[in-house]
């Protein structure tokens, strides 16, 4: 090259295959149309919460063809189950998913308690429930936030926080910490709550419905969120069955399935859960139902403080920690914030699980993301993608 | 056991199941288990599609026997959680069909048994890693050594079988004692 | 109009003055930005760098001064680097024209407006530029963009004005103000309301703000047209984007809010007030509103503004006719 190349000055090579195109990106462009723009959405992308990479096919600003990439914050958590007993295992759980740790808590918990047949105290499955549904509510709550913010609202994750900041205050008097809790134990939890505890539950369940009276007037009744997401992404009950997607997506479809109502575990029977259904399929029903599941989630709160005994919080003959399991199989679900949240143990009796299989919801919910996002605008993926819930490191394990 | 789960277990059996267990829902969460032929696999698919099951996984796992892979079912209209086995015993090459045709989010299940364990779903339209990195050296990193694998026949590991086909050899212990031990591998 | 060395002069001195303004504008309208988002956003905003945080500003633009300029692979180095140059020099014309106070005007021209609205459109070349050179798909998503809305966002916001300018019958600015009277009900907002609100739509979409900043939407494109773009490159399209605001504002006070006259006395503070209330409408809206999406951005325009804008135009011109 003689001469100043005023387009490309310091002659970096335009050869194919020296900065194009990694495997899934050569694999996902197989099957393109050529003149279509291939987009790389993430791994690091603003509206991917977390380390998702979705490959889409663009004809303009239209989604031809969509493909999520999973793997970047794999963590073989399934290797682990099999590398640790039970008891070792079990603060892993709440890494499964940062935002929901008590409902893996809970699943990992309950299907070795079903296992080994370890009964739980009752005052233990009161606290369990207590704990689970203040979970679930800080879990929508910053999907809320989240999801406004892929939808270009910046303000609202703010006020969001502000209330996950009062029930992390909360959770954390029981469980010791603020983010991957670990409060369960093989046949009851970890700490009984104290005056203050319930104090503070008390007083955050009308705090509660106030502010979701706010966010209504801040975010449902606004006018471009309706517009943004009212007959975007429509999922049906087929689209459902057919992708084995569960929680606020299937209910939102009208669908009335709720793991705590169909097979009841702990004391849900006895709690009539409240369960919002049937709203319409698109984002926006999605939407309602999840703010709905937060007021259903604090009348919960409300009964099980009301009927909660006294007693002992943990059995008497709890597992120690080289606490074998015995031979046998389980399937254990619970309903998490996402969906159901499911356990496959194998157990030969060894000191070990012999295999421990963990269902994510969040993995078969984005599975259909494919489908659904295919002949949208790309704004609608977006939204699309933020309904569905997401939290990668639950898809991933 | 409910006169709908009762007419599933005679459905699966119609489909040529192997075998089909009853298993105590108490203590392991499902109300029926069956294993299959490879082939019938699909046939049953499609009978729970019509009866309006879900896939909710595919959970596979090792055994001396060969890769058993287990699909789970559930029907969000009347819960009833069930398991469907297959059976892979040839180890070098464990192939079964694919029920992506049906259950279309069987897809990225598939892919997970494909990385951890190297069962190849055939059908599958996209077979490739879906957790772990494509160039991941060495075996599948869920496959066991020879000597930690245990016997799913020998462990009973299943309960109670409430039919078994005269072809199936891996009868449980509870079922048959003389066959758990002299199961053929 | 003789260019001799007076007039000369004067244009220098009035460029110089303008970069001030424009610099002074950008620092300050981030630390206010920044304190109205944490206001609204129930949070206490900058307050460690200088007291109540008010040298944050100054070290953020420190900081991009002194950053390195990445440059990607495969970029189009000419019109990488023209494209931030050729976002922040035009605008420096355009506020030449702008009566900030009855006498200080960097230059009177007689039909002002046009040379604004001819100049504008650089804006959105560079944009184009920025996008297309960096060799990014978000970039060039992100242009394309730009450039139908800008287009589409300049007719409403001309046929706003036009309106003004039939009622006025001039095209200088200063004159504009000079139809307007010193109290509120005299200023152009009242005899013009449509015309004031879409003049107001328009120019939340031609500065490329939230909600319409599909542009840069950072939840679908990343940063869109400058996401490659870091350092000084990315701190011109920033200080370009605060002026452009407050060119805006500069414009909308002249045209409906009466300039530079105002209740008590007539003066710049009149100017700079109106100008900046409107910019902080400009902040409040973005830290309130959701984004809204491509398609429906381009429907606002051409289905609501646009017709309302011609008819706003038509009445405007009948009564001005029949009425002289």
């Amino acid at each position: 090259m003689t001469g100043f190349n005023f387009i490309n000055p310091f002659g970096v090579s335009d050869e194919p295959g020296t900065y194009l195109g990694d495997f899934y990106t050569d694999n996902f462009e197989k099957k393109a149309t050529a003149g279509n723009v291939i987009l790389n959405l993430g791994p690091q992308h603003p509206s991917t919460h977390g380390v998702l990479r979705v490959l889409v096919e663009l004809y303009g600003e239209y989604v031809l063809r969509a493909e999520p990439v999973l793997g970047y914050l794999h963590r073989m958590q399934e290797k682990m189950g099999e590398v640790k007993t039970p008891y070792q295992y079990l603060p892993n759980m709440g890494r499964v998913d940062y935002l929901n740790p008590i409902a893996w808590n809970w699943a990992f918990a309950g299907a070795v308690e079903t296992l080994a047949g370890i009964e739980v105290p009752e005052r233990a499955e009161y606290l369990r429930v207590i704990a689970a549904e203040l979970n679930r509510v800080s879990s929508h709550l910053l999907w809320w936030g989240a999801f406004v913010m892929d939808l270009g609202g910046v303000t609202p994750i703010l006020y969001a926080f502000e209330e996950r900041e009062k029930l992390n205050d909360i959770t954390q008097i029981v469980t010791g910490s603020r983010l991957t809790l670990n409060y369960f134990r093989f046949g009851g939890v970890g700490q009984d709550g104290d005056a203050r505890f319930f104090k503070l539950i008390e007083e955050f369940i009308p705090y509660m419905r106030e502010r979701l009276k706010m966010y209504t007037g801040l975010v449902t009744d606004n006018v471009i969120f309706r517009r943004r997401l009212e007959g975007v992404g429509p999922m049906d009950e087929s689209l459902c069955l057919r992708y084995g997607a569960t929680g606020p997506i299937l209910r939102a479809a009208g669908v009335n399935y709720d793991t705590r109502l169909a097979i009841p575990y702990g004391v849900y029977d006895r709690l009539e859960c409240p369960v919002p259904t049937g709203q319409p399929n698109d984002c926006f029903g999605r939407y309602m139902i999840r703010l709905l599941e937060i007021e259903a989630s604090l009348t919960i709160l409300e009964r099980a403080l009301a009927s909660i005994p006294e007693g002992p919080t943990l059995v008497a003959k709890a597992p120690k920690p080289t606490y074998k399991l015995p031979a046998g199989e389980v399937y254990f679900a619970v309903e998490g914030a996402r969906g159901q949240v499911g356990c496959h143990i194998v157990s030969d009796g060894g000191k070990t699980p012999y295999r421990v299989k963990l269902r994510a919801p969040g993995f078969s919910n984005l599975s259909l993301f494919a489908e659904a996002a295919q002949g949208t605008i790309l704004a609608d993926a977006i939204a699309i993608l933020g309904s569905l819930d997401l939290v990668i490191p639950e898809v991933d394990r | 056991m409910s006169d709908a789960t009762r007419a599933l277990s005679e459905g699966v059996k119609d489909l040529g199941a192997l075998a089909v267990y009853r298993p105590d829902f108490g203590k392991q969460g499902l109300r029926l288990s069956a294993f299959l032929p490879g082939e019938a696999l699909s046939r049953a698919a499609q009978f729970l599609r019509e009866k309006g099951f879900t896939l909710l996984d595919v959970s596979t796992a090792e055994f001396q026997e060969g890769f058993l892979v287990t699909y789970h079912f559930d029907s969000f209209a009347e819960p009833c959680r069930l398991a469907l086995r297959v059976l892979l015993e040839d180890k070098a090459k464990p192939t079964v069909p694919s029920v992506y045709p049906i259950f279309q989010g069987a897809e990225w299940h598939e892919r997970e048994s494909y990385d951890f364990f190297g069962v190849i779903f055939e059908g599958n339209p996209n077979l490739v890693p879906l957790l772990l990195p494509h160039d991941l050296p060495g075996p599948p990193p869920l496959r066991k050594k020879p000597d930690a694998l245990a016997s799913f026949a020998a462990l009973g590991l299943f309960g109670e079988a409430e039919w078994i086909s005269p072809g199936w050899p891996y009868a449980p212990a509870a079922a048959a004692p003389d066959a758990g031990e002299g199961a053929p591998q | 109009m003789d260019l001799s060395l007076v007039t000369f002069a004067q244009i220098l001195v009035a460029v110089l003055a303008i970069i001030g303004l424009m610099v002074a504008n950008a620092v300050v309208m981030v630390y206010v930005e920044r304190k109205a988002a944490g206001f609204i956003q129930r949070r206490p905003g900058p307050y460690e760098v200088g007291p109540w945080g008010t040298i944050q500003a100054i070290c953020d633009s420190m900081k991009l001064l002194a950053k390195q300029i990445f440059v990607p692979a495969n970029v189009d180095w000419v019109l990488f680097f023209l494209a931030p140059v050729l976002a922040f020099f035009p605008v420096l014309l355009l506020f030449l024209p702008i009566p900030f106070g009855p006498y200080l005007t960097g230059l009177a021209v007689p039909d002002g407006i046009v040379l604004i609205l001819a100049f504008a459109g650089f804006g959105v070349l560079s944009n184009l530029f920025a996008g297309w050179a960096s060799n990014n798909k978000y970039g060039l998503l992100g242009a394309a963009r730009a450039v139908s809305q800008s287009v589409a966002y300049e007719i409403p916001l001309i046929l706003a004005l036009l309106a003004i300018i039939f009622q006025t019958g001039s095209l200088s600015l200063t004159e504009i103000v000079e139809a307007q009277g010193s109290y509120p009900w005299q200023w152009n907002i009242l005899v013009q309301p449509l015309a004031f609100f879409i003049y107001l739509v328009s120019l939340v979409g031609e500065t490329n703000r939230a909600p319409f900043d599909l542009p840069e939407a950072e939840s679908e494109l990343t940063a869109g047209f400058h996401t490659e773009y870091s350092g000084m490159g990315f701190a011109l399209f920033f200080l370009s984007e605060y002026a452009n605001m407050l060119l805006v504002s500069f414009v909308c006070a002249t045209f409906f809010l009466g300039g530079y006259k105002g209740p008590f006395l007539d003066g710049i503070w009149w100017t700079f007030i109106k100008a900046y209330l409107i910019m902080f409408f400009i902040v409040w809206i973005r830290w309130t509103f959701p984004r809204v999406r491509f398609d429906q951005l381009l429907n606002i325009n051409w289905k609501w503004l646009l017709p309302l804008g011609l008819i706003n135009l038509w009445i405007t011109a009948i009564i001005v006719k029949l009425l002289p």
